[in-house]
């Protein structure tokens, strides 16, 4: 399938002035600075097929947006090159971010002090969107994104919600092909949090529009990205669809027992029954509910319900899904080697 | 064409928000009014002191002051927002949503916001340039119109050129917001005839940051009808070289930018 999105090697390289601290340090610093490079993104290589949701995560700081920055062309590559559309964002920007909507989670692109339509008002100017089409999108906009009940007041009164949701809508008024998404759910409350990520897999499914979408909130990548690339120190640790993820790295999964008489829970003993190490299992008490998790690499889902029931009784019992949660977290702690 | 279009929505925008915050801006107005008089008054004062300055007559040192707010007023009400790349957009990585957008960067910043202050140096400068100009007896032709235009928009020009520069070198440093202020007390030079000045202060004035081509020179061609290819044809070549300058080391901070994190 056609790329939509190519990086090759990307590199971005910050000098910094390291200070000792106090006053002193900082004055050290004016006359003798002691300068040192920061790679903060190190030879980062992906690409992503066109209409494809793409989940980009890593740890605080392993260089995600800045990687999503040199993309959307506001920061120079110190090496490497990017291309997206066929076009090279810094050099022909104008052109360039005509076809790509890009929100920043943490930064809102409206207009602070004015109502949010009129927002929409100066966006469609700037992008040049004609009358009718303005108008279409607008009614588009307004159905995913529920703006309605909140498009007459300023901006500075909406709540984070509305104002993410706001966001969204302006980064997708001039129909882009390419949407960057920087965290877009930080902060959010559950239902404000479904109700954008339908929006998301809606302008996706109906639009084709390629989403690179980075997140902590890992339901966020489970529920919308079929493949995730995972950074870590400015390196690409992971590039692959999320079943590969869990074919590679250990299925984990979580059993709940709900126990008729709670003490039984001392007759349960996964790890000698099964002979399983630590890394393979773990079993949490609370009150009469007991909390198996365990990698089906090494023990099967079939073996621990049987094994259970078997041993105590049980009143209730509930499967959680499938949780990558516990792979990345291994991932990110360098637990696995990649 | 489109750019003015889009200026005019901006400039919109801007009023509206100021209308969103009557008080503050009622409040301002005043403060402003009370500002300008209290600078007219002080004006009068010193000047009513000094009958003549190096040959110039108490009208004529009144129409070079007037003269000078001209540009400095037309800088200040379109590109103030100059002043805020240097203290903040830069270093809170705010600029990031202007390389997202497909217009000019720098126009879009500076379009951003507009001054109304700048109406208190405007009728200052309009007061100042109505008393003089009675009683002066200047050269008037077919031509000093146009030539008034054409000196006001290259005088503006210089200190808008001059505000990008410092503004930019944000790019690199982060803040600048301190070298424009510092600049901005060096054009205190301009209000007056630059012969009262001692020759290293002249030079720097006129080669240098050539506030003297926004104020004393093109006014003393207007007074004198004298040299009008140095006063006229310099204040437009001092704005078309530092617009150029401008324009090369804002693009060239563009590629050093480093945002902010986030």
């Amino acid at each position: 399938m056609e790329n939509m999105i190519y990086a090759d090697d990307l590199r971005k390289e910050f000098k910094k002035i390291i200070k000792e601290p106090g006053i002193k340090g900082s004055v050290k610093a004016l006359f003798k600075p002691h300068k040192e490079i920061v790679k903060a993104v190190d030879g980062i290589t992906f690409s992503v097929p066109k209409g494809e949701i793409l989940g980009f995560i890593g740890p605080n700081g392993a260089g995600k947006s800045t990687v999503i920055k040199m993309l959307t062309g506001i920061l120079t590559p110190t090496s490497g090159t990017c291309r997206i559309n066929g076009k090279i964002p810094q050099e022909d920007r104008k052109n360039y971010v005509r076809e790509i909507g890009v929100v920043f989670g943490q930064r809102t692109q409206l207009w602070w002090d004015l109502a949010l339509r009129e927002t929409y008002a100066v966006l469609k100017e700037i992008y040049q969107v004609p009358d009718d089409k303005y108008k279409k999108r607008m009614d588009f906009l307004n159905e995913v994104l529920e703006l309605d009940s909140f498009i007459t007041s300023p901006v500075r009164t909406l709540s984070l919600g509305q104002r993410m949701r706001a966001d969204i809508a302006a980064s997708l008024l001039h129909s882009p092909k390419v949407l960057f998404l920087d965290e877009p759910t930080i902060g959010l409350d559950v239902v404000v949090k479904e109700n954008i990520r339908n929006a998301i897999r809606r302008i996706n499914a109906e639009e084709g529009t390629t989403v690179i979408l980075t997140t902590h909130d890992l339901s966020d990548i489970e529920l919308l990205c079929e493949r995730i690339v995972m950074v870590d120190k400015g390196k690409k640790v992971f590039d692959g669809a999320i079943s590969e993820l869990k074919r590679d790295y250990g299925d984990v999964r979580t059993l709940n027992f709900e126990l008729v008489n709670s003490p039984d829970f001392k007759l349960l003993d996964y790890k000698r029954r099964f002979n399983l190490t630590d890394d393979d299992i773990s079993v949490e008490r609370d009150k009469g509910t007991v909390k198996v998790r365990f990698d089906t690499a090494a023990v099967s889902v079939e073996e621990i319900i049987s094994y259970t029931l078997s041993t105590v009784h049980v009143k209730d019992l509930n499967i959680k899904d499938v949780e990558i949660e516990e792979i990345i977290k291994k991932l990110y702690r360098r637990e696995v080697r990649v | 064409m489109r750019y003015f279009r889009l200026h005019r929505i901006f400039i919109a925008q801007y009023l509206k928000k100021l209308m969103e915050y009557k008080a503050d801006f009622l409040l301002g107005a005043v403060g402003l009014l009370f500002a300008q008089a209290i600078q007219l008054i002080f004006i009068g004062i010193i000047f009513s002191q000094i009958p003549d300055l190096r040959g110039w007559t108490y009208e004529q040192i009144l129409f070079i002051y007037g003269f000078s707010l001209i540009s400095k007023s037309l800088d200040h009400l379109f590109t103030d927002n100059l002043w805020m790349v240097g203290y903040r957009i830069i270093r809170k990585g705010d600029f990031d949503k202007y390389l997202t957008r497909p217009i000019n960067t720098l126009f879009h910043v500076i379009a951003e916001n507009f001054c109304v202050d700048a109406f208190g140096e405007m009728l200052t400068c309009v007061l100042l340039l109505c008393v003089s100009i009675p009683k002066l007896n200047m050269p008037f032709h077919w031509y000093t119109i146009p030539l008034w235009i054409v000196a006001a928009i290259f005088a503006t020009l210089i200190y808008t050129s001059l505000k990008i520069i410092t503004a930019a070198i944000a790019f690199w440093t982060k803040s600048s917001g301190h070298i424009t202020h510092m600049l901005y007390m060096a054009n205190d030079f301009s209000k007056y005839p630059v012969s009262i000045y001692n020759r290293f202060v002249q030079i720097v004035i006129t080669y240098i940051l050539p506030f003297a081509f926004t104020a004393y020179f093109p006014a003393s061609y207007f007074l004198t009808g004298k040299d009008p290819l140095f006063c006229i044809g310099g204040t437009v070549v001092a704005g078309s070289l530092l617009f150029a300058l401008a324009l090369f080391v804002w693009n060239r901070g563009l590629k050093a930018y480093e945002s902010a994190g986030s």
